[in-house]
């Protein structure tokens, strides 16, 4: 649900995290995203990217340092206000859709919270539009293909109108042409997008800004077309310049 | 067929099965009368005898391993066709079978022309929690991604190890207890994207109108069966 | 081990559809005070997955042949007790109305002979008291194997004496028992050395996955239904071993019958031993297999024209059913 504000959606600030195994895998991190940013996360396996976007979404909460969403800081009293605020895309579909039509699915966020009938259908309907994905409205999820199942999970979150919406690896197993599609369709969403992704090249064409991580900590952060041709920068972090910039 | 009211469907089946299940073991005469409701669905409905008796070879043998003894104890002749004796042992074996076939179809009927989110539905309107009613429904819905995954373990280990019939028992813990854990993990993902769009233990749908038909169908055919049932005419 | 509609009588179906239920409720009440939200997806997906690994199959080792999983005690050492038996009911529901699996009628017995016995007995009174002072290999093991073979062989047991107070079959007691309880025991214990494998996985893994584990979490809770339910099981012990003294009685003919046949004549003597009480006995029990509505006795009279007449009646109905079908269909194209 749209909060109106225009600014600083997201604040972080001295944002750590250790797992009970007394794997350290933030540290220190502190950034701020405003309000219609899109901005892509990179950076190699197992450095927390994960960790970081289930801390964002209030699913993970003893960590330490500060945390606002949407003005509210997330601990477990503001669990619901966050939750109305932010979106989060799995990267698995299947984990996703857990109702049998697309059509229930998409509702399944906004019956939850209480709104009439009239309005769940203008959502699912403006949802369904956004993705250009209104002809599976009344298809079984088990029968969608890859491609359509991730449109359908955007599509559940479209669907309670988030300020936020956070992607984790949204172009894994898509074909390129849903790819291409996906790209064009997450151009048009104008509100703050924040993407995890090892596809240098989708990040490329999906984010202005772009922020690395590495063993826990913020790289850098700054412009997408700068980070993401420093070859250096990213060969030293595990990562390959993106296949459209590689001219060899 | 299909678009009628589930709660309807629900009731007429339950109530069909039932029904069929209580004719006397050698009421031959009521049994025939009684697959005219079968004839009406399968007819009216578009749907395959063929398909629904192919449903039936789970069921069958039990139930003809329980009923083959019946001529063998029960001796009394009724009746003779030519020179053999028609036996009332014989006749309740026919009997039996006669049933297992009807109620596996009506209930075969039931579930082609309703999705199991309308069977749910009809669930919810007769009170079932709405606990077990979620639980039915990712039940079916991950039952596909689940048997899509076995069919997966399944080639994988067998392309790496042919002329083996089955798992071999070395691999059972592990090979089912790496796939019992990410399905957990699968769980906990599932629950996670309820929480985040606002799941707090219960569970939404919308209410189905009811019109004319949803009505008139159930009540004309439990009038047709009580009268069949009891003999009211023939 | 499903039961058909057709064996079973609606009055036993009943009966067992009242007895399922009311556990069915008890346990919902049991989740729901629990309050954890995060059961109900790990019940759906933990269903999902036990339905799918029936898809398994398992080479039994020294044979020839290959079994597979059923999963009534995994679900309860993994959910417990209430979780468990939801759990179950769900997947039997969904295999009744996917499958044709065990029909709608018969779905009280298969749900008590399959959840109840798998989930309750198996969790309470195997799993947890192997449990309770702290989980090993071994101790996994044997709770598997003794819980699968123990739960099939009542789930076996049930489905013989709910069939026979069916009425169905004029096959005798102790003939169906001597077939059905020795399959059941094969069966039984190679499903528990695969839920033993998968367990054994599991604990050495992620142990903290594992339901009764936790000592302190359920000592507390665990003490007064753990009592109550050897009181449930014991009544419940005592009432299946009435009837079937009242069946072995019923129907002395198979008894004599199979003693030859299957045992011997000594060993069954035992059971036998109620000659006297067999006559008035009859009469209660056949209650339940004669049960019909009404008019049972005319229909013994039966005669060809009445067969003819009915099969007309039907004909009339599938011509008059073609049609309806064919003026719709003129109608639409219209």
């Amino acid at each position: 649900m749209k909060t109106g504000i225009h600014g600083e959606l997201l604040k972080i600030e001295n944002l750590s995290f250790t797992y009970e195994d007394g794997n350290n895998v933030l540290q220190d991190i502190s950034l701020t995203a405003r309000d219609g940013e899109s901005i892509g996360i990179i950076g190699a396996n197992g450095i927390g990217k994960s960790t970081l976007m289930k801390i964002l979404v209030g699913l993970k909460l003893d960590y330490t340092g500060k945390l606002t969403v949407a003005g509210h800081e997330v601990n477990k009293k503001n669990l619901n206000h966050i939750r109305e605020h932010v979106g989060f895309v799995f990267q698995d579909s299947d984990s996703q859709l857990f109702l049998s039509k697309v059509e229930d699915d998409v509702a399944f966020g906004p019956r939850n919270y209480g709104l009439s009938e009239d309005e769940v259908q203008r959502r699912v309907t403006e949802a369904l539009e956004k993705v250009h994905a209104t002809h599976i409205r009344d298809k079984h999820t088990y029968k969608l293909s890859g491609g359509e199942k991730k449109l359908s999970s955007i599509a559940t979150i479209l669907s309670m109108e988030p300020d936020i919406i956070i992607m984790d690896e949204p172009s894994i197993a898509l074909d390129p042409r849903n790819r291409r599609n996906l790209i064009g369709i997450l151009n048009e969403l104008d509100v703050l997008k924040i993407i995890t992704s090892h596809d240098l090249d989708f990040i490329m064409d999906t984010c202005k800004r772009t922020i690395l991580l590495d063993e826990g900590r913020i790289i850098a952060d700054g412009d997408t077309n700068t980070i993401l041709r420093d070859k250096e920068l990213l060969e030293t972090h595990g990562l390959e310049l993106p296949l459209s910039l590689n001219t060899r | 067929m299909n678009e009628l009211h589930p709660l309807g469907k629900l009731l007429v089946s339950v109530l069909y099965i039932v029904l069929v299940a209580s004719i006397n073991k050698y009421d031959i005469v009521t049994l025939i009368l009684m697959s005219v409701y079968l004839v009406f669905i399968f007819v009216i409905g578009d749907l395959s005898f063929r398909d629904g008796i192919y449903r039936m070879r789970l069921v069958l043998p039990l139930v003809i391993f329980v009923g083959i003894f019946n001529p063998f104890f029960d001796k009394t002749v009724l009746f003779y066709i030519g020179k053999i004796g028609i036996t009332t042992g014989m006749l309740s074996m026919l009997t039996l079978v006669i049933k297992g076939v009807y109620t596996v179809l009506a209930a075969y009927s039931l579930i082609i022309t309703t999705s199991i989110d309308d069977i749910c539905y009809a669930f919810g309107c007769i009170k079932m929690p709405k606990i077990m009613i979620l639980v039915i429904m990712l039940i079916y819905r991950y039952f596909g991604v689940m048997a899509e995954e076995a069919g997966r373990i399944t080639t994988a280990y067998s392309l790496r190890a042919p002329s083996q019939k089955g798992i071999h028992y070395s691999a059972w813990g592990t090979l089912v207890g790496q796939w019992l854990l990410r399905s957990m993990d699968r769980a906990e993902r599932v629950y996670e994207s309820m929480l985040l769009r606002g799941f707090k233990g219960d569970f939404n749908t919308v209410k189905k109108k009811v019109k004319k038909t949803d009505i008139i169908f159930p009540v004309v055919w439990i009038v047709i069966f009580i009268l069949i049932r009891w003999r009211v005419i023939l | 081990m499903h039961m058909a509609d057709a064996l079973v009588a609606p009055a036993v179906a009943g009966t067992m559809y009242v007895l399922s239920t009311g556990t069915a409720g008890l346990s919902v009440k049991k989740v729901r005070e629990e309050n954890d939200p995060k059961k109900i997806p790990v019940m759906g997906v933990m269903g999902a997955f036990v339905f799918a690994t029936q898809m398994l199959n398992f080479t039994i080792p020294g044979t020839g042949s290959s079994g597979h999983l059923c999963g009534g005690m995994m679900l309860s050492a993994m959910l417990g007790p209430f979780a468990g038996f939801l759990t179950m009911i769900g997947v039997l529901l969904v295999q009744c109305l996917l499958f044709a699996d065990g029909g709608l009628l018969a779905l009280g017995c298969n749900i008590w002979n399959m959840a109840f016995y798998g989930c309750f007995v198996g969790a309470l009174l195997i799993w947890k008291p192997f449990m309770k002072k702290g989980a090993s290999r071994a101790k996994i093991i044997a709770a598997s194997i003794i819980g699968c073979v123990l739960t099939l062989q009542m789930g076996a047991f049930s489905v013989t004496i709910e069939t026979l107070l069916s009425g169905i079959t004029e096959l005798p007691f102790s003939v169906f028992v001597a077939t059905m309880q020795p399959i059941h025991l094969a069966i039984g214990f190679v499903e528990g050395l695969i839920t033993a494998a998968v367990l054994v996985f599991v604990y050495e893994a992620r142990p903290e996955l594992l339901w009764g584990l936790g000592e302190e979490t359920t000592a507390r809770e665990g003490k007064l239904s753990f009592k109550n339910t050897i009181i449930v099981i014991a009544v419940l012990a005592a009432i299946c071993g009435g009837i079937v003294s009242l069946f072995a009685s019923a129907f002395p003919d198979g008894l004599e019958w199979s003693m030859e046949q299957v045992a011997g004549t000594s060993e069954l003597e035992v059971t036998g031993g109620a000659y006297e009480t067999a006559a008035d006995i009859q009469e209660t029990t056949s209650l339940l297999p004669d049960y019909a509505f009404s008019n049972s006795e005319s229909v013994l009279g039966t005669s060809f024209s009445g067969i003819v007449g009915a099969i007309v009646v039907v004909l009339i109905t599938v011509g008059a059913c073609y049609a309806f079908k064919f003026f719709k269909k003129k109608e639409a194209s219209n």
